[in-house]
């Protein structure tokens, strides 16, 4: 027999706005190496088939099922439930736009950010398909892919308390994605190009060093060592500029 | 008559993986509105899940010198057992090259030769030439003759995705998300779009387009134990062969990969033998040499993964309340190695199974992992039977990898095939008009709306759509697995007939309204028990064994009878497929040795070669 | 001409846009600023452990070499600049604050509990520090004024005035540092914890001394 398991998961229906989000506590029988991927799914299958959350990869791999854990922005399917205790709390990322229960919408989040921050290879050159590669040196590439790891979860976003009350603020995934492409050198933006997308109060300067991005984020990224390179490489450049 | 929104544009692709993103950014550069429609956000697609690399002859690693389109070409056509259409394997190698260096120039961070001497885990000692130094290296794979395996760490799925999807985003090109698409507009001789619901919403909307490419990746969820994303359907696929005109070729053709995570059958990808990892049974013994002398763990996925059946069946699995299963050994690697160029291996060990594979060994079994059959189409990716109507990817049955796929190469077809594919679209849209009765829209969408309505009303019954779908799984997992036979096969068809008449009967247990997920997924189980269906009967048809079908009761390889390929219809109105054959397209490579597997004199595997 | 022009309203563009950076280069410039003369201070005060002869020959020397008003005048500069750079961090509408503290709450995270009581304990020692400063200054500064000072109720006052100063100097050290990447979380952490542990100790330490001596002289 394993242990009962109490999840409280908050409700709400976007269609329904009279009805103030609530926590609604289901119980559950925990098996041997259940994550919440498993245990939500059960629920859905055998307790109530309209509760919203989402999953795809149920490996930690694709970024849909940041949640709030007791709490914690991290993703549920990675999560195994013999590390929580017997009553467990979800709740939706903050931040994002909420689109029922569990689900909330990053992807028109990091669309935005992807956006504003023109995180793209800017360059003018013109691919040659008959011409090979452009040469870099492997640890370049090495770390442009530490930074390119970003699975645009959310979850450094939903902990972050500047990104809650300021929703332009770029937030670390932001600040990162800039950082991805200030290291790579098929990139030809100028400095002064990258200050005016994060030299500013919604990009580097607006982050107060609260590091819940760092300690949440489920990539492991070294966000706060990144978040600091933007932050002297930006502040030269504005005092250079 | 309810009210439904209606988008038009010239080329509508459904799906946001590599494969619809590539097609889609081609069709838009030749000018076209291009819409894509996917089911989560494009970044989240299965696409990213790829960790080991993608195939391309680029001859720049110590290894890999030597390497040309000839030889990908070949590689190709011996892991498809020659069940691939040659014409189509001769293109897609000579532009794979030009796919890899292109997805550089867009950003993604492919790992880079490094000059100097290096020793292989097996002690072996390699010597990268420093002309080559800062080009793009690759890595080793199963069934290549040369390491041709293009990669970024264990992170290439997510690299390319990003990249490709940040060309999409530079483009502006429209992406509606979370939405599904749920049936294709046609008039029997064209598609003129799909009708689409919200997953955000509820509500159906119209899509109206000129060319509609179907790119909705595999299906691999039919299998209880699958590596897939759990949006990996087939609803694509499935949307297709409703409309009883477009076949799908060879469903049959499933590909089992090697090491699954015993339980819960993430993918531990084949870098991890590439990279020299080895597989050991209970008495951890390395097994694979035994079988396989030359190609040792590295032999194609079919083949591994049947013999590690076979070798548990000889009673030298591990027991495990999940099953028997064996191992998979990397300690050997070095910490180094395998917390940065296998992180994401050495994450998911830890964080799935609790098991650090710096000091353990990894528990593993063969898991259902790739479809190689699909909407069937042409050359140029056009599907067979409708007119406007493409696919590519996965989805596809273009046919790229006949009876087994290579590692490595699903990732090149994603985007080569959309390059070519996105190419013929856009010059067939060129000329194409959009030219539908609103009739026949509201036809379409009057059927969807019925069926939605005798689904909350449970009008047809009371079936849970759970319960059917767990049956299918199951049924698929027994029955129609790696080693098959006529008696199994047999029993699996007939569950999946009463499965299919009891899909009719499904009625929600919830009300049903807005976004509701039960709803969503009782609208897919018809389709899905179609494919399984599709699936149980072409393997039962196919006396033979090829690829990654292997019949125990025919174990060989019949080029007689069986050189063709499977296309399976569902005609409207008949409550069972239809299945129909074509010949494959051999242009270059007669039917021969494979130099691996069962079936091959070059191998000690069978008892009888072994004395 | 026509380029100039257009290069002209760029950089008042671009300097605009500079705002932030100048104020964050303040904000940190007037903060580690004045955790150095915080600590200064303490070292300076702690003087009294050296006997009162000690303490009243150093308050003589700043008074005779315009050290005291230096200091003041310093406070002064530093605490407006750093007040004003501050103050844009400091959530102002209601409902900013509402979110704000129901975020920490939720997501239980210490970081972030610690930079809300940064703003709590900013705002004390705004109210606080002038309090004492002004007091200082115009009651004079010699051991037995001090002392008598401290053997009050405004003991209290000082107490308040330690903690909050040092928890506030030692999280301002802390954050700048990470955010500017100076050093690894773990070793800011452990470098700035000792600190604070030598210089409460000093602090109370004095404190005691000069309460004790209050209630002696
Ligand atoms: C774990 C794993 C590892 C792999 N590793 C490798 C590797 O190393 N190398 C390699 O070559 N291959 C690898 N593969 C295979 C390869 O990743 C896939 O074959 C390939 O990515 C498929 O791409 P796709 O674009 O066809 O489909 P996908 O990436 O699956 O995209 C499908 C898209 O269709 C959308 N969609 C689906 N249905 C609908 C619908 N009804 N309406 C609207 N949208 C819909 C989805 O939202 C999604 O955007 C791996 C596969 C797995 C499972
Ligand atoms: C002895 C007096 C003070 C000292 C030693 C001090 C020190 C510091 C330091 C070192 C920082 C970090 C700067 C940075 O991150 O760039 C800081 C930040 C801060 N200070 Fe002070 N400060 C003092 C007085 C005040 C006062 C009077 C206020 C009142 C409003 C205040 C409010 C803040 C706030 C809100 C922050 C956080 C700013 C941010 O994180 O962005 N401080 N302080
Ligand atoms: C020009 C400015 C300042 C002067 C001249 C000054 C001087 C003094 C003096 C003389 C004392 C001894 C007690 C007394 O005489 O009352 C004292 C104590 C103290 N001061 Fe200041 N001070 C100044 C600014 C500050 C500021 C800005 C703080 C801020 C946080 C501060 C915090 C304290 C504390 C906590 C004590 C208690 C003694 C201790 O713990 O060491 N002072 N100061
Ligand atoms: S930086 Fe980390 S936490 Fe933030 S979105 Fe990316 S992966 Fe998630
Ligand atoms: S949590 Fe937020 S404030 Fe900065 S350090 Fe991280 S982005
Ligand atoms: S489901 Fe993909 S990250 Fe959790």
């Amino acid at each position: 027999m394993g242990r009962q398991l109490t999840l409280h998961i908050l409700r709400y229906n976007p269609d329904k706005p009279e009805v103030k989000p609530y926590l609604q506590p289901f119980k559950l029988e925990e098996e041997e190496r259940m994550t919440l991927f498993v245990a939500l799914n059960k629920i859905r299958e055998e307790q109530d088939p309209t509760l919203q959350f989402d999953f795809v990869c149920r490996a930690a791999i694709c970024g849909s099922c940041g949640m709030l854990i007791n709490g914690k922005p991290t993703l549920a399917c990675k999560t195994l439930t013999k590390d929580l205790p017997n009553e467990i709390t979800l709740m939706p990322l903050p931040v994002f736009q909420m689109l029922g229960d569990l689900s909330v919408d990053t992807g028109t989040w990091f669309r935005e950010l992807n956006i504003k921050t023109e995180a793209w290879i800017k360059t003018e050159k013109k691919f040659d398909p008959t011409a090979l590669e452009d040469r870099m040196s492997n640890d370049e590439a090495l770390a442009i892919y530490e930074a390119d790891r970003c699975i645009e979860c959310g979850c450094c976003i939903g902990g972050c308390a500047t990104a809650n009350i300021n929703p332009d603020f770029l937030g670390a995934a932001g600040i990162n994605r800039v950082a991805r492409f200030m290291v790579d050198p098929r990139d030809e933006r100028s400095e002064a190009e990258y200050f005016e997308i994060v030299g500013t109060g919604e990009g580097v300067f607006g982050c107060v060093g609260l590091m819940a991005c760092d300690d949440n984020c489920p990539m492991e990224i070294p966000l706060q060592e990144q978040l600091a390179y933007v932050r002297r490489k930006m502040a030269l450049a504005g005092i250079k500029m | 008559m309810s009210s439904y929104d209606v988008f038009t544009t010239d080329v509508l692709i459904v799906g946001a993986g590599l494969a619809g993103e590539r097609a889609a950014i081609e069709a838009a550069e030749h000018g076209h509105s291009v819409i894509i429609l996917s089911l989560v956000p494009p970044r989240r697609s299965h696409s990213t899940a790829a960790q080991g690399g993608m195939q391309a002859s680029l001859a720049n690693s110590a290894k890999g010198a030597g390497d040309n389109p000839d030889v990908h070409f070949a590689d190709t056509v011996k892991g498809s057992d020659w069940g691939c259409d040659q014409d189509v394997a001769r293109l897609f190698a000579e532009t794979a090259p030009i796919a890899v260096r292109q997805m550089a120039h867009w950003g993604v961070p492919w790992n880079r030769v490094t000059a100097g001497k290096k020793v292989l885990p097996d002690g072996t000692e390699i010597y990268d030439d420093p002309d080559k130094e800062g080009l793009i290296t690759a890595r080793n794979f199963g069934g290549t003759a040369k390491w041709r395996t293009c990669y970024v760490s264990d992170g290439t799925g997510h690299c390319l995705q990003y990249a490709m999807d940040s060309v999409v985003v530079k483009l502006g090109i429209t992406v509606h998300d979370r939405v599904e698409a749920i049936s294709l507009i046609h008039d029997d001789t064209r598609c003129s779009g799909a009708v689409v619901r919200c997953l955000r919403t509820g509500k159906l909307r119209v899509y109206l387009a000129k060319s509609t490419v179907i790119a909705t990746g595999g299906y691999g969820r039919l299998y209880g134990a699958s590596t897939n994303a759990i949006i990996n359907e087939g609803s694509g696929m499935f949307i297709a062969l409703n409309t009883g005109i477009v076949p799908l070729g060879n469903m049959e053709a499933v590909q089992f990969h090697p090491t699954g995570i015993v339980p819960t059958w993430i993918l531990v990808t084949e870098g991890a033998r590439g990279d020299g990892g080895y597989l050991l049974d209970k008495n951890l013994h390395r097994f694979m040499p035994d079988y396989e002398p030359a190609k040792k763990e590295l032999a194609s996925r079919d083949v591994v993964s049947r013999r590690m059946t076979q070798h548990i069946r000889k009673g030298f699995g591990v027991d495990s309340p999940y099953g028997a299963h064996l191992w998979l050994d990397i300690r050997h690697l070095g910490e180094r190695h395998i917390n940065t160029n296998l992180r994401e291996i050495a994450n998911i060990c830890r964080n799935f199974a609790g098991i650090d594979p710096v000091h353990e060994l990894i528990p593993v079994r063969p898991t259902q992992h790739y479809s190689m059959g699909g909407v069937r189409t042409d050359i140029n990716g056009m599907a067979y039977g409708l007119e406007g109507l493409f696919a590519v990817g996965e989805a596809a049955c273009w046919d790229l990898h006949g009876f087994n796929r290579l590692g490595g190469n699903s990732l090149a077809e994603t985007i080569v095939a959309g390059m070519i594919v996105g190419k013929q679209v856009a010059i067939y849209t060129k000329d194409a008009s959009i030219n539908v009765s609103t009739t026949l829209i509201q036809e379409h969408v009057r059927e969807q709306e019925e069926r939605i309505h005798n689904l909350l009303n449970c009008t047809n019954g009371k079936e849970n759509v759970y319960e059917i779908r767990r049956e299918m799984e199951n049924t698929l997992m027994e029955n129609v697995g790696i080693f098959r036979t006529g008696e199994a096969l047999e029993k699996a068809v007939n569950k999946l007939d009463e499965l299919y008449h009891r899909s009719l009967h499904v009625g929600l247990r919830s009300n049903g309204q807005g976004p509701n997920p039960e709803l969503a997924s009782a609208l897919r189980i018809n389709g899905m028990v179609k494919l399984a269906y599709l699936i149980a009967a072409g393997a039962l048809a196919r006396q033979e064994s090829r690829g990654s079908h292997y019949r125990e009761d025919f174990p060989q390889r019949d080029d007689v009878n069986w050189l063709k390929r499977t296309l399976a219809y569902w005609p409207k109105g008949s409550d069972k497929p239809v299945l129909k054959y074509e010949d494959v397209k051999i242009t270059e490579l007669p039917p021969g040795d494979r130099g691996y597997g069962e079936g091959s004199k070059q191998t000690a595997g069978t008892s009888e070669v072994s004395k | 001409m026509e380029l100039q022009r257009s290069t002209e309203l760029q950089k008042t563009y671009v300097t605009s846009s500079k705002l932030e950076l100048v104020a964050d280069i303040i904000q940190l410039v007037s903060g580690v600023s004045l955790a150095f003369f915080l600590w200064t201070h303490m070292v300076f005060v702690g003087s009294i452990l050296l006997g009162v002869s000690a303490f009243n020959k150093l308050a003589a020397f700043m008074e005779e070499y315009y050290l005291l008003p230096a200091a003041v005048v310093f406070i002064i500069i530093a605490f407006t600049a750093h007040v004003g750079a501050v103050l844009r961090r400091i959530p102002g509408r209601w409902r900013d604050q509402k979110i704000i503290w129901q975020h920490a709450k939720t997501i239980k995270h210490g970081d972030t509990w610690s930079w809300l009581f940064q703003v709590v304990s900013g705002a004390a020692i705004l109210i606080l520090a002038t309090i004492h400063v002004f007091v200082v200054v115009y009651g004079g500064i010699s051991a037995d004024l001090s002392s008598d000072r401290m053997h009050s109720p405004f003991l209290w006052f000082y107490l308040a005035l330690l903690f909050l100063g040092e928890y506030h100097a030692s999280i301002g050290l802390y954050r700048a540092a990470i955010k500017w990447g100076w050093i690894k979380r773990q070793t800011a952490k452990r470098v700035l914890g000792f600190a604070t542990i030598i210089f409460l100790a000093i602090g109370l330490v004095t404190i005691g001394t000069l309460w004790m001596l209050g209630g002696s002289l």
